[in-house]
């Protein structure tokens, strides 16, 4: 892939030391407590990795993230999309304001946007009071778990997709328009294309951290077994009731799927940079 | 041109997010012939998991079984017994709570969320099985543990729930203060003890379950908790650890809520049914067998695995909870231990 680059690359004795140095800090902070889940997963032998991961509660608990996970991504790619198109094309007053606020679940901790839900939909919220009476309840159900993750995930699309909306030539659309195009067929046919890696990328990132989620979720989702439990709740609800084999099944479930995720992410970014020709 | 290996990387990404997708609505596909059984969702502290996932819930579905032929799905989440309360508080539909200790029944009264202390209309006045508080040390008993006493010494590493969002830590701080004002009849020497105990507490973990998750992997020479707790680690030869008698402790008492607001009209006799079975002998035998000792005394005899306790209590003596909770743990554990243990 790289080999029409030629890279320099120094393969002097001087970089053993500094690498053996970097891997020596990385191993017990990053490598090995990842090992320590898979090793742990193997050390009841497969058969009981399987039993712990049939359990109906775990099965449950992965399907429910894995749908979470993707509603959150159809969601907010859409949303998010939208947002750095508008927060990108216009000039308006309060843009810059607004910027901040899109971008403001990144530097909340996911706690308090648990608790701040639950203080605006809960029986006893803002808009709760008013709602509950009627039967709409979010908080406690699918909804308000879907609701903490667009919420926590909301600027990941937009960080993926404004940059590359920022950095297209307004050439390409007003081409376009000379050509007779309306906006939605700019959109469609010069817009959407550019963005593809951008889309791609922020939909992944989302999805992946929809996935991991757990601030939010536990205090939204009433950590209801075969009803409101995702993945991460499922392991810290196990590992606090001490069945550690089970929390770690799902664990190790969980770190691979978001691995697999984080190379695809990682080989798809690498491509969209190197096609540009 | 075709670029052939874009188009099958492409093939396997949509392969494999179609699979991701497919596996998890498989469940709710239609055609999965799933017909939808009734449910029953109960919340439940955190010790009674396994009595009710493992023995008491699927007695129930036999039992329901045979009488209607109907299928019945218990939904349910265990927790610290005020995390549990809050979540009822604050809306999650349990339709049976089972709680730690009545004094968290009445804050659902409090909030609202039952009409009344209605629990006391159940049998027993909501009861549902009692345990002692006891102390767990190391095998060996390598610090001499014989009563609560003796964790005031220095240089105890005490595990104690909190008592924030444990029932049992409310439980365990009667029984730290009760034990010694019952045997001296003398409020400034169990104050001392408290007191003494309370500053040997080196961890404090959100449920009594959470707290044995910790004394187990190694934290900790003293674990404060319910006998059955251990009793039942102790039947599964998980035990690693000795049981301190105490010469006076607390019988903790669990105490069922049924949430009426929360039940269908079409569930009630349900819901009923379940409650009722909850008392039957076959239920209260299965209690006794996961360790909880029985509101029935004669299913507790010759028990090799309860304990004898020479002068147990319970929070009846101590003028119910309601004032144990202002004079005690109020008045004493929280406006002055812990702030004279916060001041060192």
């Amino acid at each position: 892939m790289n080999d029409s680059l030629p890279r320099v690359r120094r393969r002097s004795a001087g970089s053993v030391l500094p690498v053996s140095l970097l891997l020596l800090v990385l191993l017990p902070l990053l490598l090995m407590p990842l090992a320590a889940i898979y090793i742990f997963a193997g050390s009841s032998g497969l058969a009981g990795f399987w039993e712990a991961l049939r359990q109906p509660d775990a099965q449950f608990a992965l399907r429910f993230s894995v749908l979470i996970a993707f509603a959150t991504a159809i969601i907010n790619g859409v949303l998010g999309t939208f947002a750095a198109y508008v927060l990108s094309k216009y000039r308006f007053r309060g843009r810059e304001a607004l910027l901040v606020i899109v971008n403001l679940p990144v530097a909340i901790p996911t706690v308090v946007v648990g608790t701040s839900l639950l203080l605006l939909w809960g029986p006893i919220g803002l808009l709760g009071r008013v709602l509950d009476p009627l039967g709409i309840q979010p908080m406690f159900m699918p909804a308000g778990v879907l609701l903490a993750h667009l919420f926590v995930t909301f600027p990941y699309m937009l960080g993926a997709v404004k940059p590359v909306l920022d950095e297209l030539e307004v050439t390409y659309e007003e081409a376009a328009y000379t050509i007779g195009a309306n906006r939605w067929q700019t959109f469609r046919f010069v817009i959407l294309p550019a963005l593809r890696g951008g889309l791609f990328a922020g939909t992944l990132l989302t999805f992946a951290h929809s996935l991991g989620e757990f601030g939010a979720t536990v205090l939204v989702s009433g950590n209801l077994r075969l009803r409101t439990q995702t993945a991460p709740l499922y392991i810290f609800a196990q590992f606090e009731a001490g069945n550690i084999e089970t929390a770690n099944a799902v664990a190790a479930v969980l770190a691979t799927l978001s691995f697999v995720l984080f190379l695809i992410l990682q080989r798809f970014t690498q491509r969209v940079v190197e096609r540009p020709s | 041109m075709i670029n052939w290996r874009l188009l099958s990387r492409q093939v396997v990404l949509y392969l494999a997010v179609g699979g991701l997708a497919l596996y998890a609505v498989w469940p709710w596909l239609p055609g999965a012939n799933r017909a939808q059984p009734r449910t029953i969702v109960v919340y439940g502290f955190s010790i009674l998991g396994e009595v009710m996932n493992d023995g008491v819930f699927p007695a129930f579905q036999e039992h329901w079984k045979a009488r209607t032929g109907e299928d019945v799905e218990f939904i349910s989440s265990f927790g610290g017994s005020g995390t549990v309360t809050n979540q009822i508080i604050l809306g999650v539909p349990a339709e049976v709570a089972i709680l730690s200790l009545e004094l968290d029944a009445l804050r659902l009264v409090e909030s609202g969320r039952v009409d009344g202390s209605t629990w006391r209309e159940l049998p027993h006045g909501g009861i549902l099985n009692r345990t002692p508080f006891i102390i767990l040390v190391r095998p060996g008993n390598p610090r001499q543990i014989t009563d609560f006493a003796d964790l005031t010494q220095p240089g105890v590493g005490i595990i104690h729930p909190d008592p924030l969002t444990s029932g049992g830590a409310q439980w365990a701080i009667l029984a730290e203060y009760g034990s010694e004002l019952r045997e001296t009849g003398d409020p400034a020497r169990a104050y001392e003890q408290l007191l003494g105990i309370w500053q040997n507490v080196t961890s404090q973990a959100s449920s009594a379950r959470a707290a044995r998750t910790q004394f187990q992997s190694g934290f900790g020479d003293v674990l404060i908790t319910y006998e059955q707790e251990v009793t039942y680690d102790m039947l599964r030869g998980q035990l690693e650890g000795e049981i301190v008698y105490p010469k006076s402790t607390i019988l903790s008492e669990h105490v069922v809520v049924v949430i009426d607001d929360n039940i269908p009209r079409a569930d009630r006799e349900l819901i009923d049914a379940f409650v009722d079975f909850l008392w039957s002998e076959e239920a209260q035998r299965i209690f006794v067998e996961y360790g909880f000792r029985s509101v029935d005394e004669t299913l507790n005899v010759d028990v090799p695995y309860f304990g004898v306790i020479d002068d147990p209590f319970t929070v009846a003596d101590m003028g119910g909870w309601p004032e144990a909770k202002r004079e005690i743990i109020d008045a004493i554990w929280k406006d002055r231990v812990l702030q004279e243990v916060g001041n060192e």
